[in-house]
């Protein structure tokens, strides 16, 4: 293998004081600000009524009795059964009985739910807006000139995207300019960031977060018809074959404490 | 694989298993920060620094083990390399790292790397 002679730019020391640390110093502030930022500007989950409150969480009673039916006895869980069945098919807990086969609110028109839908929303602005600043920022002042070196040789195709701004046909693809850095910050940080604001900070990757919510809302989310769930219950409910972990629990101890 | 029913003799609880994670995660974090600083200082080239990395983050593994889940775990019965009491599987505790820590530790890197080498 021929031994290609390493390339070496000799860089004036004044380029580390005036590029490096000014980004990497504004990338952390940013981060910070951005998380201190989403803090106060999150909106109190809105209170809601009665009706809706009960709707909800009588749902989620049946989800929790199926879910958990072991550890009750046979008798405390047939009427827990029973009693929910009953109030799902007869919709004692809706929130409009006059509704039932209608469908569902549409997002767009429903209140409730659009406070939901503008949380998401500012989150995203929130990521977005400084990321976009900051990017604009550096390729209008630190554009043109390669700062350092990666530790560790690229490929060809690497060049076009790291070395933006500088077009040569030779040069190593281990020289970088500013933007490759600002992103090598963008993944690098979170670690600094959790160090630094505890690791539920709001400067995390956006794709965590929503991740994390668009599970949760399922249930409860704009254009789900809740008649339609409590029915789905019924039918779990009514299939479960009931056993408890209590059942054998003297014949557990007893070889528990044999051994 | 335990069957559903010793699952729910012996539940695993969704937030004990979440602060082991978190516990590992945030250490990973912040030693592959720091192994990057010696790396860059080291001037370590290419595959020399990933196997520093990879080195020394079985390392740190390997003394998270000892210091924090071998007391109460070996206590408990279980065998000399079993992570099963606190983790799902044995490659979350040893491996899963790795990835965990790549982006500080090339950050990291590449900063000291180009200060110290001038």
């Amino acid at each position: 293998m021929a031994q290609v002679p390493v390339q070496t730019i000799p860089r004036d020391p004044q380029l580390f004081y005036w590029i490096l640390f000014p980004i990497t110093v504004v990338m952390i502030l940013s981060g910070i600000l951005r998380h201190y930022v989403t803090v106060l500007l999150a909106t109190p989950p809105k209170k809601q009524d009665q009706k809706t409150m009960r709707e909800q969480r009588s749902l989620v009673h049946g989800v929790n009795v199926r879910t958990n039916f072991h550890v009750l006895s046979k008798s405390s869980f047939n009427s827990r059964r029973e009693a929910l069945t009953t109030a799902y098919e007869s919709g004692a807990y809706l929130k409009d009985p006059d509704r039932r086969g209608q469908p569902p609110p549409n997002p767009m028109s429903d209140p409730s739910s659009m406070d939901g839908m503008m949380g998401m929303m500012k989150n995203q602005m929130a990521m977005i807006i400084p990321n976009t600043l900051i990017m604009s920022w550096i390729n209008a002042f630190f554009s043109g000139y390669v700062i350092m070196k990666l530790p560790f040789p690229l490929t060809i195709k690497f060049k076009s995207m790291l070395q933006a701004g500088v077009a040569t046909k030779d040069m190593d693809p281990r020289w970088m300019s500013s933007i490759s850095w600002y992103f090598l910050c963008i993944f690098g940080l979170q670690a600094v960031f959790n160090f630094l604001l505890g690791s539920d900070n709001a400067a995390n990757q956006m794709a965590q977060q929503m991740g994390q919510m668009n599970p949760q809302q399922q249930p409860f989310g704009p254009g789900v018809d809740p008649d339609k769930q409590f029915l789905a219950e019924v039918e779990n409910l009514a299939v479960i074959e009931h056993y408890s972990v209590l059942d054998d629990v003297e014949k557990r101890l007893l070889e528990g404490i044999t051994s | 694989m335990p069957t559903e029913k010793e699952f729910q003799i012996a539940p695993i609880v969704q937030e004990s298993v979440m602060h082991n994670s978190k516990a590992l995660y945030n250490l990973q974090s912040v030693t592959a920060s720091l192994f990057g600083v010696s790396a860059g200082i080291l001037g370590l080239e290419s595959y020399n620094g990933f196997l520093f990395y990879v080195v020394f983050t079985m390392l740190t593994s390997v003394l998270f083990y000892a210091l924090h889940v071998a007391p109460t775990s070996i206590a408990s019965g279980k065998g000399a390399l079993d992570t099963s009491r606190y983790f799902r599987g044995p490659y979350e505790l040893w491996t899963g790292g790795l990835f965990n820590g790549l982006a500080g530790f090339i950050l990291t890197w590449t900063l000291f790397y180009g200060l110290v080498r001038a």
